[in-house]
């Protein structure tokens, strides 16, 4: 196990997880990993095909129960709580694919992802979002399934901004986004989310493009981190490339 | 032509009869994966229900409120204590459609010792008769389609501007972003089975009405042209079962004229394999349940 401490200047930590264990009923996807991110901070995780990363994320937001470990939001120990309590309690989470209701409007998309605002609220925050994203204020009123690959995406994280949470969890922004799109939505939209004070957990195919980003870097392998560090001093290890990237083209999915 | 202008009558009737039934149906399999065959057997005890208030002197439209609610508590229990336990375990779909066949099974054997085998009728003033163009119906008649219209309307409303209609057609789509928005999805499915059992508890009295009488095994033909109608419109549509019921509702009374009414549900089937051949997914049918309202 090669892990290098947390330096002391990162920010204090809004979601902590300690030695998450957790799967599918079968053998466990994600071992004793141990994750964190404060206020302002872009954290990724990247690693292979198969690595864990998706299921580490649905743990963290209540979708998959850990077996061991416990994850805690701010003072409190979450573990265990269910994704509407979360989501109450400031968690955002934007999953890979089925991101938005397909059948649903624009709009729709949006007055659900303020669920839990007032009735009187909801009108106003979507004009927020909309400042967010001006693209989404013009195509309110369309199905959420006739959107094109970017404004979907738009549209997913418009409706997690929607309850303005404290931690946005992404899994995979940018897949099925053409490259300068997905560099778009990085270094715009989510590095603008994070300077905004949000915690950001990022899991990125696009080990490279995450890494120019985020200010804390967590590569996964097999389930268990591998590394952690600065993407700067990551990047500058003679042994990162056979650590991660080197480790063969990234494949489609996990 | 007078044959056919009434045969159109008797098709409004049969019409707002299956699309009360069919809406509530395929609301449950929309929203909650739950295709429940018990849907005729919870009409037929809802029917009872109106049908003892009924003779007890109370006038049958009350009566039906009292079938409503039955309908209502009854689905609702059985999903929670039938149904929502072994959707937890992970049964699958076919499994869950044994389970609610042996739920509706479990019912008609309850009810039949209770009620017996003889059929039963309403009392119910029908009211003068109102001749429209060839068209004739009774007042009572005219009060049947006058609910199921209201009722249509206000599903549709419940569906496209309420918080809580938006919440099932999110459950509907997504249930696990649906909780990752904080919507209580187990909330939104309990309301789902009182809501639509009220439906499946309207829908039993009103087919009372419309035939000569009913009984226990009244519920299974029910449940086929429900089943008809929910399918041919889409499975898990609303407004889908609407236009279903309005075709099989039409097409098997006018069919009724035009050969012969021992027919007239051959040619309703025969659309609905049609349909099935040339557009599987039902007419209105699109990826995911409960589309966007409109």
């Amino acid at each position: 196990m090669d892990k290098q401490s947390p330096p002391a200047d990162r920010p204090a930590p809004i979601l902590r997880a300690e030695g998450i264990t957790s799967g599918y009923g079968g053998v466990p996807v994600v071992r004793g990993v141990s994750i964190s991110m404060g206020k302002g901070e872009i954290v990724a995780v990247i690693g292979p095909n198969g690595a864990g990363k998706s299921t580490l994320l649905k743990t963290l937001v209540g979708i998959l129960r850990s077996s061991s470990g416990r994850i805690l939001l701010g003072a409190d120990d979450v573990t265990g709580h269910p994704p509407e309590d979360l989501a109450k309690r400031g968690v955002g989470y934007v999953p890979q694919v089925q991101d938005i209701f397909e059948p649903l409007s624009v709009r729709e998309n949006l007055e659900m992802g303020g669920y839990l605002l007032k009735d009187s609220a909801i009108e106003g925050r979507i004009k927020e979002v909309c400042d967010v994203f001006p693209l989404l204020a013009p195509m309110m009123r369309r199905r959420a399934d006739k959107l094109s690959g970017g404004e979907r995406k738009m549209l997913a994280i418009g409706r997690v901004l929607m309850l303005d949470p404290r931690v946005l969890i992404l899994d995979e922004p940018t897949a099925n986004l053409a490259p300068i799109l997905a560099d778009a939505v990085l270094s715009e939209q989510v590095r603008r989310l994070a300077d905004a004070g949000k915690a950001v957990l990022l899991v990125e195919q696009r080990a490279r493009a995450a890494m120019q980003i985020a200010d804390w870097t967590v590569v996964l392998v097999s389930g268990q981190t591998r590394l952690e560090g600065r993407p700067k001093d990551l990047l500058e290890r003679s042994d990162f490339e056979a650590l991660f990237l080197g480790a063969g083209p990234p494949v489609q999915e996990d | 032509m007078e044959l056919y202008v009434a045969a159109l009558g008797f098709g409004l009737i049969s019409v707002s009869v299956i699309a009360i039934a069919a809406v509530g149906f395929t609301m449950q399999f929309g929203i909650t994966n739950m295709i429940n065959l018990a849907y005729g057997e919870v009409m037929i005890v809802c029917a009872y229900v109106a049908f003892y208030v009924n003779r007890a002197g109370v006038n049958v439209w009350a009566a039906m409120i009292a079938a409503a609610l039955a309908g209502a508590v009854l689905s609702f229990l059985l999903n929670r204590f039938l149904y929502a336990p072994f959707q937890r375990k992970g049964t699958n779909l076919i499994g869950m459609v044994i389970i609610s066949l042996a739920a509706s099974l479990i019912l008609a054997n309850i009810l039949l010792p209770i009620v017996g085998y003889d059929t039963s009728s309403y009392q119910v003033d029908q009211g003068p008769l109102l001749r429209w163009n060839g068209l004739v119906l009774t007042t009572a008649q005219i009060a049947i389609i006058v609910v199921a219209v209201l009722l249509m309307l206000a599903i549709h409303g419940l569906l496209r501007y309420t918080r809580l209609g938006k919440a099932m057609r999110a459950t509907a789509a997504n249930p696990i972003l649906a909780r990752n928005c904080g919507i209580p999805t187990q909330r939104v499915i309990d309301m789902v089975w009182l809501l639509t059992g009220a439906l499946c508890g309207v829908a039993g009295v009103v087919a009372g009405m419309n035939s000569e009488n009913f009984a226990v095994a009244s519920g299974a033909a029910y449940l086929i042209t429900i089943i008809a109608a929910a399918v041919l419109g889409g499975a898990g549509q609303p407004y889908g079962a609407m236009i279903g019921a309005l075709i099989i509702g039409i097409v098997t009374e006018l069919s009724a004229a035009a050969i012969a009414p021992e027919y007239k549900e051959v040619v309703a089937f025969t659309i609905l394999v049609l349909v099935m051949v040339l557009r599987p997914q039902g007419l209105l049918a699109k990826r995911g349940a409960l589309a966007a309202a409109g």
